[in-house]
């Protein structure tokens, strides 16, 4: 890369309000030709707001943007789109119901006379998916068959479909197994070399050394530092940066002592047809167990049917000796059962309510008789439950949407604490969770199997298995093909075992 | 949990018994059925060709069209030389015409058509009348002369012209006398002739004025509806005109409600209901001018006299009318007896 | 570990205090609603609008409504619709004034009319929560049967009711202090509902349905059942609104309860509850039926006629609604 390229995209001084909140606070942020330029920052920096200014769906209340030197309003997303500003974002918006090939050309389809020319519209398509890397995907079927990692290219593909000199990327990688990362990479790496810049939001610190060429760090709506060299800025200086602290990953100490109490929880022969198979498992109270594996090796689909949210085709789960009812989440949760599930917004939390109640909506019998809520005790002992892990702010009526991941993450947690669960089974606890926070969320964790939870844990970051479960059991195609101490495991180990038998990536 | 399985007996046990009560009580069998239809049929009644009538008619989800049902089933028993085929009453303009398009199929001798609609109906009325078969229109006029051998039916502008006519003689000798109308379904071409027959009426009345109109949907609940707001919207009037008989029971519902007694109510079509309260003189129901649901029988007799080629007793004529229009009668205190027989509910 | 400082200064408690009173802000705006109809009222017709005997009227025709509307408030805060309730209160309406229910007098015709609400209510919610049916398609249905049966129990006639102790509680006789009965009914079947939607966990697992109806059933709520249970109420409101329009109207009829569904919806709607879920008010749902009553009252008592009713109807269900939006306005 020359050393000053001309810019492509300048913004500076965007400042963007909402009521009680000032998102952004005067951001610059200028983008080269061909490179690919990392956003970083925490949940609630701004990233999102930038991206959604850039993509013509907000607009600025200050500040200026110019594109190829000449001054620019980006008044709607088709007028970012006509410039050549695609975007990509977390939650995907694709339009289940239609093909690829209607999805890639949703907008813009090629028509004749009003009717779409279906033939050329798949041909283009299918070129796209080819140059993607995925030319099995078959543009005629239906985006709702797709798999999420398929559907992701598929955003790209309509990304691609015009004429675009600037792709913006929302944590790409989450939803990715690391060959389909490593495809990902592959594609950047295309777009680049032909000169389209790519504005990369990630929070993975690795994958940004990888690829990124430079960094603009946001944090509460500022840019606290801008074009820094991605590849040789000390990751200590980057949190440092985001978070004001300097520790991104840290776990907590395991106990001295395995526990030694009896099982609360054992798995028998728990099986799913097409999911996973013979499972067993013994939990004990004050213990972590891990489950890796790749993206559909069946981990969340173990932790939903042990909880009773899917129906086993074989085996029993039982508590202190007693089988669960099988199928019945209410029947799980009597018996001490709770679930932080995988997509949080989606399962897990009650988003027009306010903290207390997510809290407090699994004990609601515990604070009320013949029905009648006691509002003071359950706000009381919800608030017990938050403080006792820290969630912030302290505010039991805030609107639960408005915490930050790593805090909502708290909430659903909490929530389980107050209904004094004893096996707690956790889902990719730290997705969409910033950096600084996950070390907080992780110490919650231990702190929790201290006091005498048994935690059955699952992730598809095999360094957060390792760092924090006392015992790991490694899954592939729905069987458990390694069971160790997680001391005794590293991450090349585990890895290999993951994809044995499948093709080096 | 012999507990919770005793409270599921228990309650399990009152759903049982609450249902068999239930189903007892959707029986709706008078002790002792009310008379329908009238005198003497119009066409002599003794046996002749054997006679096939296709009956359509719509839905009969109201008191009046119910009434014609009856009629023209009564009045085909009657008949010993008459086979009547009656289609599933509807609404819809597409099903009625599928109907008579069967009926026509069938090769029926003649047609008793009710439409839903008349105009949208005209087409299957030409059709038939096409194919050979006699139309007997029934009420609700078809667009075309041609679709139809005889139209009988009610007159809606007369219904009005002898409600205000009656009401005008009442009310002709109080000085600046006021009236309301509560009138039927505004959306119906026939709520807006019973208006204007009604004002056409009060014209000859100098000394009468009509203060207020509120449209009710010939249902109770609409009756009581909007009668309680014209009662409070007029603290004093009167007298009152009300198209429909069945939306005047919510009517005198609210009168009953709201204590007024102050005036005299006219109401209209000819209900049971509305000829007891008439009778009994208690109220301020005082007539109904009548929409005679008898038409079906008539036209049944009409039929049967086409079917057999024959004209109208009591007319000179070799031939049936091509169109009658029935007489809308005041039916009051002193008349009353003549025409309860006829009242519907 | 650095890990007490906090990112930024907490906003102060009061404000999400504030906004979790958003509901009420939106009841705020239906007031002023309702306050402008009634200057309007009290300017073209002062005598006759501002008399007692009109607020009895307006409360009394909102009774049976209301009480319709407070059901479907639960139904539609938990994500549900049901567009049953028109045709339920015509079938419990006939099937409590046949003559065999009259036999059995006040307390036949009330606990008919109620134990068909129920039943109705019963089928809803088995077909939608143990059926996997969608609620549209089953209270569609339910619709489609229950006019069907309440025609064929009248066979299309108007059933009137000839017990007294019926009757006689909608004559001015039966008042309470002023108070119609059906209005009492109304009003303490608006405080019930309020209790149960806001103080009782009945209420609380409703919103979290609504809400989010996966995160409720992982949170260990029984969501078919509290489905069951909603349409059970739902119904049991229609069952007494069924009760109330008998003595109202003095009579059984199947073409009781015309619309009922889009009346309640439409006050549910502009009350401020969500079509989509997870947010109910009562007060407002209330309201919203007020203002649809009154517009009714004044209208009529000026003489308008129904083409202009509607059309002005219409006109204020918009207006009404965007004055809403224009009042929370707020970026998510």
């Amino acid at each position: 890369m020359p050393e000053h390229p001309p810019s492509l995209l300048t913004m500076s001084g965007i400042t963007k309000s909402f009521p009680g909140v000032r998102a952004l606070d005067g951001v610059d942020l200028e983008v080269a030709p061909g490179e690919v330029h990392c956003l970083l920052g925490q949940n609630g920096a701004g990233k999102s707001t930038l991206i959604k200014v850039l993509a013509g769906a907000h607009q600025p209340d200050e500040g200026r943007i110019t594109w190829n030197g000449a001054p620019v309003r980006l008044r709607s997303p088709s007028a970012a789109v006509r410039l050549g500003i695609a975007t990509i974002y977390q939650e995907l918006d694709l339009v289940e119901g239609l093909s690829v090939a209607e999805n890639v050309h949703l907008g813009h389809e090629p028509t004749t006379g009003g009717f779409v020319r279906t033939r050329e519209a798949r041909q283009t398509t299918a070129a796209l998916l080819e140059r993607l890397g995925h030319p099995e995907i078959d543009p005629a079927r239906r985006v709702g068959e797709l798999s999420a990692a398929q559907r992701q290219i598929v955003s790209m593909a309509r990304a691609l479909s015009h004429d675009v000199r600037l792709i913006v990327m929302d944590e790409p990688s989450a939803a990715l197994d690391p060959d389909e990362v490593a495809n990902l990479f592959r594609i950047v790496a295309d777009l680049t070399a032909d000169g389209v810049a790519v504005v990369y939001i990630s929070h993975r610190l690795e994958e940004i050394r990888r690829i990124g060429d430079r960094v603009t760090v946001l944090k509460d709506g500022r840019a606290v530092a801008r074009g820094l060299p991605a590849a040789t800025t000390p990751t200590r200086e980057v949190v440092a940066l985001m978070t004001g602290r300097d520790v991104p990953y840290v776990f907590p100490e395991r106990p001295t002592r395995p526990p030694t109490a009896e099982p609360v929880l054992r798995v028998q022969g728990l099986a799913r047809k097409g999911e996973f198979e013979a499972l067993d498992l013994e939990l004990r109270p004050g213990e972590i167990v891990g489950l890796a594996g790749l993206v559909g090796s069946g981990r969340s689909e173990i932790l939903e049917t042990v909880y009773g949210a899917r129906k086993p085709t074989a085996g029993r789960v039982t508590v202190d000796g007693r089988p669960l009812r099988p199928g019945s989440v209410p029947a799980a949760v009597a018996a001490g059962l709770g679930l932080a599930p995988e997509e949080r917004k989606a399962q897990g939390l009650l988003l027009l309510e306010s903290v207390t109640r997510n809290v407090s909506v699994s004990s609601l019998a515990r604070f009320s008789r013949a029905g009648w809520i006691d509002r003071a005790t359950e706000r009381e002992t919800a608030r017990t439950a938050t403080r006792t892990l820290s969630l912030r702010p302290d505010l039991p009526d805030a609107p639960v949407r408005t915490l930050s991941g790593g805090n909502q993450q708290k909430a659903v947690l909490a929530r389980w604490l107050l209904r004094g669960c004893r096996v707690l089974l956790l889902d990719e606890p730290t997705r969409g969770v910033d950096v600084g926070a996950r070390a907080e969320l992780y110490a919650v964790i231990r702190g929790l199997a201290d006091d005498g939870l048994a935690v059955l844990l699952v992730s598809s970051e095999v360094p957060e298995v390792l760092g924090l479960a006392d015992r790991v059991l490694v899954l592939r195609e729905g069987r458990v093909v390694h069971q160790a101490p997680a001391r005794d495991l590293d991450e090349h180990r585990v890895l290999d075992l993951v994809m044995e038998g499948s093709p080096a990536v | 949990m012999p507990e919770t399985s005793r409270r599921h007996l228990l309650l399990g046990g009152a759903a049982v018994s609450a249902g068999a009560l239930l189903t007892a009580c959707t029986s709706n069998e008078p002790k002792n059925q009310s008379p329908v239809g009238s005198a003497a049929p119009a066409a002599d009644d003794k046996p002749g060709t054997p006679v096939t009538i296709g009956f359509a008619g719509p839905q009969a989800d109201h008191g009046w069209l119910n009434a014609i049902n009856d009629n023209a089933e009564r009045r085909a028993k009657t008949y010993s030389d008459v086979t009547l085929e009656i289609t599933e009453g509807s609404n819809d303009t597409a099903t009625q015409i599928g109907q008579v398009q069967t009926l026509i199929n069938k090769k029926v001798d003649v047609l008793v058509i009710l439409p839903a609609d008349g105009k949208a109906l005209t087409q299957i009325g030409l059709q038939a009348m096409k194919a050979g078969i006699p139309v007997i229109n029934l009420d609700r006029i078809f667009a075309s002369p041609q679709a139809y051998r005889c139209w009988i039916g009610g007159d809606n502008y007369g219904m009005g012209l002898n409600a205000g006519n009656f009401i005008g003689e009442q009310l002709k000798d109080k000085p600046n006398a006021t009236v309301v109308e509560l009138a039927g379904m505004d959306s119906l071409e026939l709520t807006k002739q019973r208006t204007q027959g009604f004002d056409d009426a009060l014209k000859n009345y100098p000394n009468i004025r009509k203060v207020a109109r509120q449209a009710a949907d010939f249902t109770v609940e609409s009756g009581q509806a909007k009668m309680a707001q014209l009662l409070q919207a007029q603290p004093k009037f009167d007298a009152l005109w009300n198209h429909d008989d069945d939306q005047g029971v919510g009517a005198l519902r609210a009168v009953a409600q709201a204590g007024r007694k102050d005036f005299l109510m006219v109401g209209g079509a000819g209900a049971k209901s509305a000829m007891d309260a008439i009778k009994a003189d208690t109220g301020v129901l005082k007539a109904t001018v009548l929409y005679p649901p008898t038409m079906a029988a008539s036209a049944i007799d009409l039929a049967r006299a086409l079917g057999q080629k024959k004209g109208v007793g009591g007319m000179s004529e070799l031939e049936i009318p091509a169109s009658i229009t029935l007489y809308s009668a005041v039916v009051t205190k002193e008349n009353v007896d003549e025409y309860l027989p006829t009242g519907f509910s | 570990m650095t890990l007490t400082t906090p990112a930024k200064a907490p906003p102060r408690e009061g404000r999400w205090r504030a906004l979790g009173l958003r509901a009420d802000v939106r009841n705020l705006s239906l007031l002023g609603v309702l306050a402008v109809l009634i200057v309007v009222g009290g300017l073209t017709r002062p005598a006759e609008f501002l008399a007692t005997s009109n607020l009895q009227l307006v409360l009394t025709q909102a009774s049976v409504i209301g009480v319709v509307t407070v059901g479907m408030t639960f139904v539609i805060t938990s994500g549900g619709i049901d567009l049953s309730v028109g045709a339920i209160v015509a079938l419990a309406s006939v099937w409590a004034t046949t003559l065999a229910t009259q036999e059995f007098g006040f307390a036949g015709i009330l606990f008919t009319a109620v134990a068909v609400g129920l039943g109705c209510g019963l089928v809803n919610g088995v077909l939608v929560a143990y059926g996997g049916m969608v609620p549209f398609i089953a209270t569609l249905a339910m619709l489609a049967s229950a006019r069907g049966l309440a025609l064929q129990i009248t066979d299309g006639k108007t059933q009137i009711v000839t017990v007294p102790s019926v009757l006689d509680l909608g004559l001015p006789d039966a008042y309470v202090l002023g108070i119609p009965p059906l209005v009492l009914v109304f009003a303490a079947v608006t405080v019930a509902g309020w209790l149960l939607l806001n103080r009782t966990t009945f209420g609380r697992r409703t919103i979290a349905v609504g809400g989010n109806p996966e995160a409720a059933r992982l949170a260990g709520i029984d969501v078919r059942r509290q489905r069951l249970f909603l349409y059970l109420l739902s119904g049991l409101c229609c069952g007494i609104a069924a009760f109330l329009l008998v003595v109202l109207a003095g009579s059984g009829q199947n073409t009781n309860g015309n619309l009922y569904e889009l009346d309640a919806i439409a006050a549910a709607i502009i009350g401020g509850t969500l079509l989509s879920g997870g947010r109910g008010t009562i007060v407002g749902s209330v309201l919203g039926v007020l203002v649809f009553t009154t517009i009714t009252n004044i209208f009529a008592l000026n003489n308008l006629q129904s083409d202009v009713q509607q059309i002005a109807k219409g006109a204020i269900i918009v207006a009404a609604v965007l004055l809403q939006r224009r009042t929370v306005r707020d970026g998510t």
